[in-house]
């Protein structure tokens, strides 16, 4: 018995003591690492209340820069990732051949100091900036770009994004150190547009990528103003200043390098986490600010609302052209009347937004203001009207009927705005006598249930930022394999769609998207209904943060008044 | 004992055959494709059928299964859709988080609730243990998350006193461990109290209290031990379910823990992570049932591990 008791005990003890030391590890750990690392945010947090709102200052280096984002990236292997976010976190490692001038939208000389295009268009030589540097060490010249350009072609790499960027380039040829050539398969006007973009197409050292193997992903080199630190999974990433950069974007003031020494990037995926982080000092940047917390911010002058309408359409209705109901030009029509765009946008997105009349939001490139007068407007009336045109009549129950079948749709919609805008429009579609039975689902679930063809009638949004991505949602060639999930199968778009993709001339691009996008309201596959603003809430400390229309936050002039 | 903690360890493994089956089937059910998640909006069919093929994901399901339970009897519970990084390596990576805020919000608990508790049973059916008893049911009624916002809303944003998403240090434990311990501790006060009050009104207390023994003595050394096995089986379940739980605790706190991850992992049908978790968590579970059994014996000498069995 007595031994017994005693590995009794001594079971015990040891599971007590393991136990006591799984808790001691627990709080043990906490003070080290609390030492180890300061928030970052702390350092600037104590002088902000006091600081006076003079826009004149001058900038002073030092200090940190965090900024909140809610998703984390999968890595930084920028061909190798499909996520915006990494994009996003990735600009600061690179730059594009060109740069595109946040105001008037022109292409300007970046990493490539001039280039030419030959007559048809398909021939793209491009002369590269002297004297810039990989953060490894290595200079930059044509033969990385051709390099890193063709290794994005290689379909062993998989690459989501930059692949099919670089989709219409037969081959990247690199004669010496200063001369890129590019050939197309044919002439592809959204080209420089993909170029400009300082994550998708950045060039990457090869010889870095071969030393780090698979681990690259996690410890990416470029030739940007910010030099990949570390990554704390779960938590952030930052960035340290690359005391090298003397080839900073032309559309920035600030040509030499980052005025902070670092950048730190914190993953805070609950929004109200996400505010109390920004008022508490821990992030000096909170961005993708929900249009309803956005109000107390721009009445405190501690903060600074930086905003930007989403580069592509917010949120519109697709019609299913598969279906016998919209073969009917004047069904599509009596729907899109049957849609008050404005009491939608400021019921969903507290009317942060603009209302849109076409398949082009303001903020693209081929955007046309007439579209305003031409699109349809809100009409009840006409939209009865029009069904009746069609062949409808409505039934006992109020709703409209043909041959004894009433007119009752399905429309698929992600759950939070969708889902919200999708009530909305069920109960305006009941007001003209059209019934809506709402399917909520989840994106991934929404995309294939669209492609397969299986809806009437679906919500979608989509960002990009050239008008070329009509070209993906309503070319024939997408129907089975792209996002043309309305089916809309048209000759006349189809010709213009190809010749808005290879006008390189860039006023004679716009007018055919401004044929485009007329053809398009006429024809009335889709329901525009808004492009939302997006928000960005920066606190005061930080100053000269900048804001590129298509691409965002810029850093280059930014930097910490404290 | 050897024979029962085998035997327990048997039927461990049984139960974690179970967990594994269900979690696979379950997120096989969930609406959603991984492959249109982790691919994007501007993903071509081509792509996605490219993608889902070398994931081995156009499978019938019974053989995806017994693929990753091979797999997983190597040691290797696959890597993620996401990262492309080994699960066990972004699951250790998370977990000393959950450990140490779950160790610190359980000690908290068992600080509180024992305490009130004791105090309760004591002063039965005075203010003090109505107030505490009080105090015990609307910390079951509040939702964790709510408390939550309210600490940081307080604390972080008007206080200023303690950070928020800063990290994993001492100061960012503060608030969500107590959060976690707060919560946690009203059902160990309730049972604690409910034990107590029974063993008090044993006759060998008054004996002792006619002994005239101080009440310190009576309450810890006599009755508290006496008191104590539902308590004991309480804490260690909880301990194993915060170690699984502290999701929206983790989710509010910005905590990067393995809560965290479990959410962002089923957010984007991260497949292998989640089982992975699921299955991490599981064995974590069942070696903490097992560890409280053997406590069981030690706390009141009166239950015999081979008692047990039968399922005393």
């Amino acid at each position: 018995m007595g031994t017994t008791v005693s590995i009794k005990k001594i079971v015990a003890i040891t599971a007590m003591v393991s136990l006591a030391a799984t808790l001691m590890a627990g709080c043990g750990n906490s003070t080290t690492t609390s030492t180890s690392t300061p928030a970052p945010g702390g350092s600037t947090t104590a002088p902000s209340g006091e600081q006076p709102a003079a826009s004149n200052l001058q900038p002073k280096k030092g200090g940190t820069i965090t900024i909140g984002l809610k998703d984390e990236p999968d890595q930084l292997d920028i061909q190798k990732t499909g996520m915006a976010v990494a994009n996003q976190i990735a600009g600061n490692l690179g730059g594009g051949l060109v740069t595109q001038d946040p105001e008037t939208l022109e292409f300007k000389p970046y990493l490539a100091e001039s280039w030419t295009v030959s007559d048809d268009g398909k021939t793209w030589n491009f002369v590269i900036r002297s004297g810039v540097k990989f953060q490894d060490g290595t200079p930059l010249t044509a033969k990385s770009f051709a390099e890193t350009y063709q290794r994005a072609l290689n379909p062993e790499t998989a690459a989501k994004v930059a692949g099919s960027n670089l989709s219409e380039v037969a081959s990247v040829e690199a004669p010496d150190d200063k001369t890129l050539v590019l050939k197309l398969k044919q002439p592809f006007a959204p080209l420089l547009q993909y170029l400009s973009d300082p994550g998708w197409l950045q060039p990457l050292s090869i010889a870095a990528i071969q030393k780090a193997g698979d681990k690259y992903g996690r410890q990416p080199v470029g030739v940007g103003p910010w030099k990949f630190d570390s990554w704390v999974n779960g938590q952030s990433i930052s960035f340290v200043r690359n005391e090298d950069f003397t080839w900073a974007d032309p559309i920035a003031k600030n040509q030499g390098p980052a005025y902070p020494d670092k950048l730190v990037y914190k993953f805070i995926n609950e929004n109200q986490t996400m505010l109390a982080a920004l008022e508490s000092g821990s992030i000096d940047i909170a961005s993708k600010i929900d249009a309803k917390d956005v109000k107390k911010y721009k009445d405190n002058p501690k903060y600074e609302v930086k905003e930007m309408l989403r580069n592509g359409l917010g949120l519109f209705i697709m019609m299913n052209t598969r279906k016998p109901v919209f073969q009917q030009l004047e069904v599509r029509q009596a729907l899109n009347k049957a849609i008050n765009k404005e009491a939608i946008m400021k019921a969903v997105i507290q009317g942060e937004g603009v209302a849109a009349y076409g398949p082009l939001p303001p903020s693209l490139f081929g955007y046309d203001e007439a579209v305003k007068d031409y699109g349809y407007a809100y009409k009840v009336d006409e939209a009865k009207g029009l069904l009746e045109t069609a062949g409808y009549k409505k039934n006992a129950q109020g709703i409209y009927e043909k041959d004894g079948k009433p007119l009752t749709l399905e429309i698929l919609a992600q759950t939070g705005t969708w889902a919200q805008a999708a009530q909305l429009i069920q109960a305006m579609l009941k007001d003209i006598g059209v019934d809506v039975k709402i399917v909520t689902l989840e994106w991934g679930a929404l995309v294939d249930t669209a492609t397969k063809g299986n809806f009437d009638m679906t919500l979608m949004g989509y960002t990009l930022n050239d008008p070329d991505v009509l070209y993906l949602f309503l070319h024939s060639s997408q129907i089975a394999n792209g996002l043309n999930f309305s089916a809309v199968k048209d000759d006349k778009l189809d010709s213009l769609l190809i010749k808005g993709r290879t006008t390189v001339d860039s006023q004679a691009r716009k007018e055919v998207y401004k044929e485009i996008q007329k053809y398009v309201v006429e024809q009335a596959w889709w329901v525009p209904i808004y492009t939302e603003k997006q928000f960005n809430v920066v606190r005061k400390p930080v100053e000269g943060v900048r804001m590129h229309p298509l691409r965002g936050l810029m850093y280059q002039d930014s930097w910490v008044n404290q | 004992m050897k024979q029962f903690i085998l035997q327990r360890l048997g039927s461990g493994l049984i139960v974690l055959l179970g967990i594994s089956i269900f979690s696979f089937a379950l997120i096989h059910l969930i609406p959603g494709d991984p492959i249109r998640i982790m691919l994007g909006e501007n993903a071509t069919a081509e792509q996605v059928n490219a993608l889902r093929e070398q994931l081995g994901l156009n499978q019938p399901l019974v053989t995806q299964y017994f693929h990753y339970l091979s797999n997983v009897f190597q040691g290797d519970l696959g890597t993620s859709f996401k990262t492309g990084r080994p699960v066990l390596t972004e699951i250790l990576e998370r977990f000393p988080a959950t450990v140490k805020l779950a160790g610190s919000g359980m000690l908290i608990a068992i600080l509180i609730g024992i305490t009130m508790g004791i105090l309760a049973a004591r002063f039965k059916d005075t203010l003090l243990d109505f107030s505490a008893m009080s105090l015990a049911t609307l910390g079951v009624s509040i939702p964790s998350f709510w408390l939550g916002i309210l600490l940081i809303m307080f604390f972080t944003v008007k206080l200023g006193w303690f950070p928020i998403a800063g990290g994993t240090g001492l100061m960012d434990l503060v608030l969500p461990a107590v959060t976690l311990g707060v919560l946690a501790s009203t059902v160990i006060s309730r049972l604690t109290r409910a034990g107590m009050v029974e063993v008090l009104s044993f006759d060998y207390i008054r004996t002792a209290r006619a002994k005239g023994l101080g009440e310190v003595a009576v309450l810890f050394i006599h009755a508290f031990r006496n008191a104590m096995i539902p308590v004991v089986t309480i804490v260690g379940l909880q301990i194993a379910s915060l170690l699984g739980g502290t999701v929206i605790i983790e989710r509010v706190f910005d905590w990067p823990g393995l809560g965290s991850l479990a959410i962002s992992a089923i957010a984007s049908r991260d497949f292998p992570l989640v089982q992975g978790i699921i299955l991490f968590i599981g064995v974590i579970f069942v070696l903490i049932n097992i560890l409280v059994d053997v406590l069981y014996s030690v706390i009141d000498p009166r239950i015999e591990v081979g008692q047990l069995k039968e399922g005393t």
